[in-house]
């Protein structure tokens, strides 16, 4: 086999063809040009920090936690909040399928009153003065409603494999957290272990949702390609290319135009509320009884008297289906519907507070309802959100980084060959070695242009270290062969070079290990460097090093060495 | 030059015995630690912290103004330090709350140009303290778990941990002497160290376990090895630096770039280190490692 090997021409080795096709194949995906219009031309992505532009990180705050209270002091303290009202709690059934909780009071209660609490149906009954309710709800819906109304914030009841979890969505401390589950008799539930299960930040759902509003609204404005990402579980990076910092922060902050219209006649129609009268949208659900998808959302006391007074006067409680309600986000139409009949007999006596706006029975209806919960929110973030950086880089400085890396990158490889040149006393090696450093850059570049992955100040530095050790590890592969001061035989160059490898591999492992952290730390921001020293270390020694491993005793068989 | 530095480096190496080798670099890596307790005791973190880690907006523009002036135009903000550097100047504010960040950054967006901004929060800046930490304490000790998995021999492996130990701690400390404050880039630059300096530790110790010949003959031949990769290194980094650091002095359209020089110069401090770590301190280890089991040593 060594025999065979001997015989092979250098350009049938596979390591040779590897190199070969990976050189091309990253030529093709940089389509590197070069006009004298444009000047010099790629398919690179390059970082705002290159290119110019600004960005913006925000963290969304919130908790997740699993709780338990009690059921009775959860009602007591939330008709206290919403209504001011002292009651005293008769009896609490629970059940699995809901919780009844009885209680009176010495006021007179209404069912509108209890409909506004928001947490079930209510049997009222009066009698000597007192009111005596009975409320058939769930605990989860009772959690939620106290830390909402406690909160001032939504909180939204999710299920999990080994309980119910709620995610409050806003900034709230363990300790402030079971302060108040106190007052209810409750707690924090703790895990196997004696941990509480709270977490702090928001749930994938909820961050990838904020997302997606953000994208929404950023998109509309007729921006476009405004990238927003999501960074860990709880971060959100937006970045503006060309855009300057103040200009995206004015962007960022605005809010969406959202209005509901109801049809008068023909295509006339009146204002009914903006977006600021919708206190609340909740997640998509599904309408069994109607066979409907569709979005829950709920109104101030003051868009529901609106909506009531629209819809009287406008004659749509008497004929719905001439009066659409219409829904605008920045003056573009959204949704359209007109009121259900039974809204509408409701809306001729008292105020409606929960709607829902219903989409259809098939998956595009979900998906509707979906992009509709988004539009409900009118660019308002379902969680609080906190700025935590920004930064911009302009674009004339941008362009102006980009020189001066790539020179300096220019320059690094001249000063690794000058000293390389200075070691060994010899162009036959220079030659090699330094081409196969330029060639571990272009891979580089190449699959940067493939992956589509956007090639910043860091990256930059990053190919600059590539190109350090990767000279270091042809160094060991020549010092290695050379061993002797002359190329040793077939089967001792062959056992050298494994030895070389072994040396190779090593080091390259403890560069990558060293280096992994850095993809998650402080936002990828040091990503770019952190990917480029891998992707560099993978590349020079499964494609660069073999290959040059098999072309240096060539080299070195028709340019016998004399060292020292 | 650089074989002139092997050849005084190998023959320091041949007329001293172990424990004197080990003494220089053990007396400076005691010093950097001193240096690294004594800015904990004042600072309360061992290395001092930059804009990115305590929150704060550093900006940078364009102008000819002068830094009086400049001081005078934000005299309003919270501004820590004023900088300049060739046509250029950069300006680090501490935190403040959003309206005056918003009114600063229009301010400097709209007068100046060349404009680089970035901004952290302080909370944010405390977070990713913790994230620094840990990533350089992650990277450490699966660096140390490698090498010991590589190795599988006590001795041999606890040299290349520590002089990458050393070399870490007198890179920090040598940050702290010339003013060089931790930032992302500079973290980032630590981790590499601890990827670039035990690649000659490697060779070293390779070359003396399983190669034939007395182990002198093999440091001395892993030392031409050696010193010449880092020193390939070195020139790369050194030219980065310069390139980075100083080409505002050549032309005025030049300017710096700091993340490049800050890790550019944390590397060159650390290989500096890792020179003197290798060829004396790890070398003393292993020459009296396998003088001690010369018998039972493993052939090639």
């Amino acid at each position: 086999m060594r025999d065979d090997e001997q015989q092979q021409s250098i350009y049938r080795d596979y390591r040779i063809i590897l190199f070969a096709l990976a050189i091309i194949a990253s030529l093709f995906f940089i389509q590197p040009w070069y006009s004298s219009d444009e000047g010099f031309t790629s398919n690179l992505n390059y970082g705002l920090d290159l290119q110019g532009g600004s960005w913006l990180q925000v963290k969304l705050q919130g908790a997740v936690a699993q709780l338990d209270a009690d059921s009775g002091l959860l009602v007591r303290e939330i008709v206290n909040i919403s209504l001011g009202e002292n009651i005293e709690i008769k009896s609490v059934d629970e059940r699995d399928d809901g919780t009844k909780v009885t209680f009176t009071s010495d006021s007179i209660l209404k069912n509108n009153q209890m409909e506004q609490l928001g947490v079930g149906q209510a049997t009222i009954s009066q009698s000597n003065n007192i009111t005596e309710v009975t409320l058939h709800t769930s605990k989860e819906n009772l959690i939620s409603t106290y830390l909402s109304d406690s909160l001032k914030a939504e909180v939204i009841p999710v299920l999990v494999s080994n309980g119910v979890q709620y995610e409050i969505r806003t900034a709230v401390s363990q300790e402030e957290l079971e302060r108040l589950m106190v007052v209810v008799g409750g707690s924090i539930v703790t895990d196997a272990i004696g941990d509480a299960i709270y977490k702090e930040g928001v749930t994938v759902e909820t961050r990838d949702l904020t997302k997606e509003i953000l994208s929404d609204k950023l998109n509309s404005l007729g921006l476009k390609d405004i990238p927003v990402k999501t960074v860990g579980d709880d971060y959100i990076l937006i970045d503006f290319a060309g855009i300057d910092l103040a200009t995206a922060k004015n962007i960022a902050e605005r809010p969406g135009k959202f209005e509901i219209r109801i049809a008068t006649q023909g295509n006339e129609s009146r204002h009914v509320l903006y977006g600021d009268e919708i206190q609340a949208v909740s997640i998509v659900g599904y309408n069994d009884m109607d066979g409907q998808w569709y979005v829950p959302f709920t109104l101030t006391d003051a868009g529901a008297l609106a909506l009531q007074k629209a819809a009287i006067e406008t004659g749509a409680t008497q004929d719905p289906l001439s009066h659409n309600l219409i829904m605008y986000l920045d003056d573009r139409e959204v949704y359209s519907a007109p009121l259900s009949h039974s809204a509408a007999a409701r809306l001729e006596d008292v105020p409606i507070y929960s709607w829902q706006a219903s989409t259809g029975p098939d998956e595009d209806s979900k998906a509707r309802a979906e992009q509709l919960q988004i539009h409900l929110r009118a660019g308002a973030l379902p969680v609080n959100v906190e700025l935590v950086g920004s930064g911009q880089v302009d674009a004339t400085l941008g362009k102006q980084f980009k020189e001066q890396a790539v020179l300096a990158g220019f320059l690094a490889l001249f000063g690794v060959a000058f000293v390389i040149y200075r070691k060994y006393n010899k162009k036959a090696i220079l030659l090699p070695m330094v081409g196969t450093s330029v060639s571990e850059v272009i891979m580089i570049l190449g699959f940067a242009a493939a992956t589509g992955w956007q090639l910043d100040l860091a990256s930059i530095a990053g190919i600059i270290a590539v190109i350090g050790t990767g000279i270091d590890h042809l160094v060991i592969i020549t010092d290695e062969v050379l061993y002797e001061g002359k190329l040793p035989p077939k089967k001792v160059y062959l056992s050298r070079i494994n030895k070389a490898f072994a040396i190779i591999f090593a080091a390259a492992a403890t560069t990558i290990l060293a280096m992994s952290p850095l993809v998650f730390m402080g936002f990828g921001a040091l990503k770019g460097f952190a990917i480029t020293t891998i992707v560099g270390v993978l590349i020079g020694i499964f494609i660069a090093r073999p290959a040059y491993a098999r072309v240096i005793p060539e080299v070195l068989e028709t340019n016998p060495m004399n060292t020292e | 030059m650089e074989v002139g530095l092997t050849e005084r480096l190998d023959s320091f190496v041949r007329k001293h015995n172990n424990r004197q080798l080990a003494a220089i670099p053990l007396a400076i890596f005691v010093i950097a630690l001193l240096i690294l307790a004594f800015t904990f005791a004042s600072t309360g973190a061992p290395v001092k912290l930059g804009m990115e880690f305590k929150g704060g907006t550093m900006i940078s523009v364009a102008t000819e103004e002068s830094v009086q002036s400049l001081e005078e135009r934000f005299v309003d903000y919270p501004i820590n330090d004023i900088r300049q550097t060739g046509s250029r100047v950069i300006m680090q504010f501490g935190p403040m709350n959003d309206e005056m960040q918003h009114d600063l950054i229009s301010n400097a967006v709209g007068s100046y140009t060349s404009v680089e901004i970035n901004q952290i929060g302080p909370v944010y800046g405390t977070s990713l303290q913790k994230q620094a930490v840990n990533a350089v304490i992650i990277s450490f000790i699966g660096m140390a778990i490698l090498i010991f998995l590589i190795f599988k021999t006590f001795v041999p492996s606890i040299a290349v941990v520590v002089s990458a130990l050393s070399d870490i701690i007198i890179a920090a400390a040598f940050m702290n002497v010339v003013g060089i404050e931790l930032s992302l880039g500079t973290v980032a630059a630590l981790l590499m160290i601890i990827g670039y300096s035990v690649d000659s530790d490697i060779l070293l110790n390779t070359r003396v376990l399983k190669r034939r010949g007395t182990p002198q003959e093999n440091i001395t031949s892993a030392m031409h090895t050696g010193v010449t990769m880092t020193t390939t290194t070195l020139a790369a980094l050194i030219v980065m630096y310069l390139v980075s650091t100083y080409s505002y002095l050549l032309s005025s359209s030049l300017s710096q770039i700091t993340l490049l020089s800050n890790i550019s110069i944390v590397l060159i401090f650390g290989l500096v280190a890792d020179l003197m770590n290798t060829w004396m301190l790890n070398t003393s280890i292993l020459r009296w490692y396998v003088t001690k089991n010369g018998a039972r040593r493993r052939k090639a």
